[in-house]
Formats: C-alpha cells, structure tokens, sequence
C-alpha cells in the first residue's frame, strides 16, 4: 500500500530533478529580459535571434561540427578495420590492441588533453585545429571500436567466407557483403561519436587557444562575462539538435541495439 | 576465422599505432614526469604534493563528493528504478526515454541550469526568502552543496540505467515470495533485491564514482575556485601556476583512483558472490 503511493512520487521527484533544470533553461532563452532569471520576464524571440549574431559562437560552433563530423569519420576509418581484424582474424595480439585503443575511455578527458598537448603537439609544432582534431579522433576511436565490434559479432562470418569461396576477392568481400550489413552500427557510432565530440570540454581545454575554441569552451567563457539568456538560448537549440538527432536515430536505425 | 597474420596486422595496426602515439605515449611521459627528480627517479613530488594541505583538502574532498554522490545516487536509483520497473510496458518506455534524455543534453547546458536555480537571485534563493525563512540570499553557488547536486543530476541516470536491466533481470517472483514468507521491506531489499541486483549497482557504482572523480564542467562551474577538485586544482596548477609536475602528480592520482574503484567494486562482489 504504502508502496503502491511511494513509488510513482519518488519517481516524479527524480524525474523532475533529472529534467527540470533542462525545462528552466529553455524557459529562461525565451525571456524578454536582460539578464538570466527564472521565472522569465516576458516572452520574446530576441535571445534565439541573438546567438545566430554573436561571432564567436558561428566560429566555435563551426569547429565544434568540423570536429565532431571530421573526427569521427576519422575515427572510423581507423576502427573499422581494427575491429573487423579483431572479430575475424585470430590475431595473438587482439586483446592488447583492443587496450590500447579504448584506453582513452578510461583516463580523464584533461590528462588525455595536457599530455597530447606537450609530448606531441608541442614537439612536433602542430597548430591547434589539427590537435583538436587528433585529440577528437583518439576520443572517439574507442566508440567506434567497440560499436562496430559489436555489430560484427552480431553478424555471421559464414556470408563473407561463402563470398570469398565463391571467388570474391578479401577486400571485394568485405565492401560487398559485410560493409552493407553493418551499415546500422556504423551510422550508430558516427551519432554516439558525433554526439560525445560535440559535447566534449575537458579533452579540448588545453588545446583550444586564441581564436580556436570548441563551443562548450565559448559558451564556458561567455557565461563567466556575461550574464544574459543568450548561453541558455545556445544550450536549449543545441540540446533540441541532440535530442532530434538521437531520436531520428532510434526511429531508423534502432539506435539503442548498438549502444 | 581467417589465419593471415600480416594481413590482421596490417588492418589492426593503425588504429592502435594511432592511439599509441597520440594518446597512451603522451600519458605515460607525462606520468613518468612526476617521478624525475634532478636526482633521477623518485616520488618526492608525490610527498611534496601531499604535505600542502590544500592539496590535502581537494584530495579528500573529491574523494567525498565522489563517495557521497555513488551513495546517493545508489539510493534515490533503487527507488526510481523499482518504480520504473513496475509500470505498464508504454509508461515505462517512456519513462526510460525521460530518464536518458539528459544524457544526450551537453554537460555545459545542465550544468549552466544550475546557475537560474541555485544563484543569489535564483529559484531556491526566490522561494525561501518568498517563504520569509531567510532575510537574505544564501550563498549556494560555489560550495559543496552546490557541486554535489550538479554531479549527482549529471550522473544519476547512469545508476538508474543499470538498476532498471538489473532489476528486470531479478526473478519475477522474488520478492513477492519473500514478502508471504513474512520479510518485511527493509528485509527484502537488504536479503532479496541488494544480492539479486548487486552487479547493477556494482556496474552503476563504477560508473557514477569514476564520472565524478574526473568531472570538470561542474565543479568549474558550481564549485570554482572556492571548491576545488582534483581535476580544476590540476587545471589551475598548469594555467596559473604552471606547473606540470603537480599536474603529473593528480594525473596519476585521478587514474589510480579511477582504477582502484573499479577493482574494489570487483572485488566487493565476487565477495558476497562466494558467500
């Protein structure tokens, strides 16, 4: 009984907790206000139309898209063949590669950014944006090393050994019978390694600097200026375009079977 | 299976290659360089760094809030997750949906919400002076508290993931069955769902305890520079004081500690495994 009145409350508590601050800012970016307050003053359009004009925020949300589209593709070219090479060869050293390429999951975002930063950035004179770009493919290449790894365990390896039996070559093998089949776990982890790229701060703080910066940094520094609705206005579209992005996903692709 | 070494080399290489030199080479050199000394190798950055007593102070603070926020997010996710559990399949889905929703939100955007809420002029502080319980705003923002609620928003969903499948995976009947036996409540959860989910919330633990340990959005910005934490002191270290041995020094703590919850969280339940 007592059950039967607890449960559905904590539920809506925990459940207003987890959502509820997401809900207050997207109130707050359609406020008429100067500055941020809950509840709004007014209702306006000012803040949304605002964040298209500020400068930075087009440069940083431009490299953030490069990053997360450039990296991730990166990523995958890198671990698709890993992971069909480790789910289809018997390879002595499989489990060591498997280590060191999802090792980036386990250490801190930060550590993985300061040592990329001065023992091999500044080594070897790389400029931020291709740093960036190394740091975010490296950040997604355990992602998609496992996705795809998992999409190929779910795919039999008799259809390609049949292929190359019926005189397909390897390569030709692999591009025509397993690439379509696990094209849903490839596009999967592009949405997961898009997704963790884009929202990424500690990996990309030391190697952003002077007029490169990813948008989480930006909106990190603009709100520590300034304190009007436009970064709330910024987090609700962006978080629209996540959710969007992952529920598409989940319609087509059955995304959460990969993940 | 296909048995051609030279060719699973040549398709494995390089990817590993890849994060061998830009990722596990960077590291290893940067934690080696907490052991250099004019002298060659020692651990006297590590003692150094442990006889500051700030360092003291954000060491075991970070340890705290991380323990504290596991614990709590433990129990808030029991309830929730067994509430979940026990819905109509549409209303659960739906709930699952609203409950992973978060995570897909950018971190900086959660995290920025705490601000409206928490601040001198925020909701809470609005409420309770509305209220009359308070002449004047209390300072929320940038304290503990503050850090412990934006981590545990952040990292509950987690926990509440893997309790829901481990839960869903507990016999049917068991609980029930305990309750005609004449358990009462407390006795269920301690004797029938803690052992029947523990690799749910061994699995939740790791995940919620590692994630605050190495957060940094939110202690930066809940916290700041009054309540710092391993990773903001190892932020500062390098770009105000630049110094890269004590950065070296919390790197290698941040990944023990990281490492160290998941084998204990291992171990604790191979332990009552075995009992």
């Amino acid at each position: 009984m007592i059950q039967r009145l607890f449960a559905p409350f904590a539920l809506f508590l925990v459940i207003g907790f987890l959502i509820g601050p997401f809900l207050i800012i997207v109130a707050a970016s359609f406020s008429a206000g100067e500055t941020l307050a809950f509840p709004p003053q007014g209702f306006s359009l000012r803040w949304i139309a605002k964040v298209f004009t500020v400068e930075s925020f087009r440069d940083s949300f431009a490299t953030s898209m490069m990053l997360a589209i450039g990296g991730t593709f990166c990523a995958l070219v890198l671990g698709i063949p890993a992971a069909y090479a480790m789910s289809r060869y018997k390879l002595p050293l499989s489990e060591t590669v498997r280590t060191i390429v999802s090792a980036p999951v386990i250490v801190p975002g930060i550590i993985v950014g300061l040592a990329l930063l001065r023992y091999f950035v500044v080594p070897f004179g790389i400029g931020i944006t291709p740093a960036l770009f190394l740091a975010h493919t490296a950040l997604v290449l355990p992602y998609a090393v496992r996705v795809v790894s998992a999409s190929l365990a779910n795919l039999r390896s008799d259809i390609e050994e049949a292929a190359v039996l019926l005189g397909s070559s390897r390569l030709g093998a692999f591009f025509r019978v397993v690439l379509p089949n696990i094209r849903g776990g490839i596009l999967s982890a592009f949405i997961l390694g898009f997704v963790t790229s884009f929202n990424q701060v500690p990996v990309s703080l030391f190697l952003s600097g002077p007029g490169v910066r990813t948008l989480p940094i930006d909106m990190i520094a603009y709100m520590e200026i300034v304190f009007d609705p436009s970064v709330a206005a910024l987090s609700s579209l962006l978080a629209f375009m996540s959710i969007g992005i992952v529920f598409l996903a989940e319609r087509f692709l059955g995304f959460s079977r990969y993940v | 299976m296909f048995h051609n070494r030279a060719e699973a080399m040549a398709l494995a290489l390089p990817a590993a290659v890849f994060a061998a030199a830009v990722f596990l080479l960077p590291v290893i050199l940067l934690l080696a360089e907490g052991f250099k000394s004019a002298e060659g190798w020692s651990a006297a950055a590590y003692t150094g760094f442990f006889s500051e007593p700030i360092n003291q102070t954000v060491f075991w603070r970070t340890l705290r809030l991380g323990a504290i926020v596991t614990v709590v997010s433990a129990v808030i996710g029991y309830a929730a997750a067994f509430a979940i559990v026990n819905l109509k399949p549409g209303t659960k889905g739906r709930m699952i949906g609203l409950v992973i929703l978060p995570l897909m939100i950018s971190p900086v955007a959660r995290t920025y919400a705490w601000i409206v809420i928490l601040g001198r002029t925020g909701i809470v502080n609005q409420a309770l002076q509305g209220l009359g319980l308070t002449d004047g705003p209390l300072r929320i923002l940038f304290t503990e508290t503050a850090v412990f609620i934006g981590l545990l928003q952040l990292f509950l969903p987690l926990m509440i993931i893997s309790l829901i499948s481990a839960l869903e995976n507990m016999p049917r009947d068991a609980v029930p069955a305990a309750r005609v036996l004449g358990a009462n409540w407390f006795q269920v959860f301690w004797k029938v769902i803690l052992p029947l989910t523990k690799e749910g919330v061994v699995i939740g633990g790791t995940l919620v305890f590692t994630g605050s340990l190495t957060a940094y959005i939110t202690p930066a910005i809940l916290g700041g520079s009054k309540v710092l934490m391993l990773e903001t002191l190892l932020y500062q270290q390098v770009s105000v004081a630049n110094d890269f041995v004590s950065a070296s020094v919390i790197a290698l703590i941040l990944i023990v500690m990281s490492f160290a919850a998941n084998l204990l969280l291992k171990r604790v339940a191979t332990a009552r495994n075995n009992r």
